[in-house]
């Protein structure tokens, strides 16, 4: 199978999301958009990569998504209870 | 043949999955579609002969970081009262910085017309894995658990703050 298809599959993907990412202003909304930008660059990695280097390299960039999430979402419900929305546009004070 | 086909058919079923995700007003149904994309990913890692990385995505992506998409999602019930309205300028700036990403991408990638990937099925074994991360890794892989641990941390002190706080 030719290469570049299978980037451009895993860039179509990342355009996707980005779009996403870029218009909606949820903060729950805009972190699974997040979550599916790094989803395609992983699939990016695994299919260009040489083989099992790539894979490992894709492991490891699973844990830190997790970690990301994790992080992501503990400050999503600290920001819910401090500034009682979710969404970007209604949060502008700095000092909450 | 048949792998190539599952790859379109797969990613094809990711794309749309997201693009419907963009469209969602609903949280748990754009969460729900969202693990639609992730587990066609799973079907793309399995065709692309990443068996290890298709089995972790179902369990970790699928499974971990959706549960918790969905916890949030039920805990904060701002995330169901906010009705997303955003400017109509906005929505046309962004469409138009993700057209452009994908332009430029595919643009300079177009050297990679030339390579061929390795069709066919093959097994990729945990221990080939394994000795690239336990390898030439190994720092990596040792920073990632302290990565882990400060997320860890991170996440445990941001949630405990309010009880704390007098």
């Amino acid at each position: 199978m030719n290469a570049y298809p299978l980037a451009a599959i895993s860039y179509a993907l990342f355009a996707l999301a980005a779009a996403g990412f870029l218009t909606c202003g949820s903060l729950v909304r805009m972190l699974m958009f997040l979550e599916l930008m790094l989803n395609a660059a992983n699939i990016a990695i695994v299919a260009l990569g040489p083989q099992p280097a790539s894979q490992a390299y894709a492991l490891m960039l699973f844990a830190v998504a997790a970690a990301e999430a994790g992080v992501g979402l503990a400050l999503i419900i600290a920001m819910a209870s401090a500034f009682k929305t979710l969404e970007a546009e209604n949060i502008k004070d700095l000092k909450g | 043949m048949i792998l190539t086909a599952a790859i379109y058919i797969l990613s094809a079923l990711a794309a749309l999955a997201t693009l419907l995700m963009l469209f969602e007003r609903n949280p748990v149904k754009a969460a729900m579609l969202m693990l639609a994309a992730l587990l066609s990913t799973a079907g793309i890692y399995l065709a692309l002969s990443a068996q290890l990385l298709a089995a972790l995505q179902v369990i970790l992506y699928a499974g971990a970081i959706m549960t918790l998409f969905i916890v949030a999602v039920t805990v904060t019930p701002q995330a169901w009262r906010d009705r997303p309205a955003p400017g109509r300028m906005a929505r046309v700036l962004g469409l138009a910085a993700a057209v452009v990403i994908l332009a430029e991408l595919l643009k300079v990638s177009a050297s990679l017309k030339i390579f061929t990937i390795g069709a066919g099925f093959e097994e990729t074994g945990t221990l080939a894995i394994a000795r690239e991360l336990f390898g030439r890794f190994i720092f990596q892989f040792e920073l990632l658990g302290l990565v882990i641990l400060a997320s860890i941390v991170g996440a445990a002190a941001l949630a405990l703050k309010k009880r704390t706080a007098p």
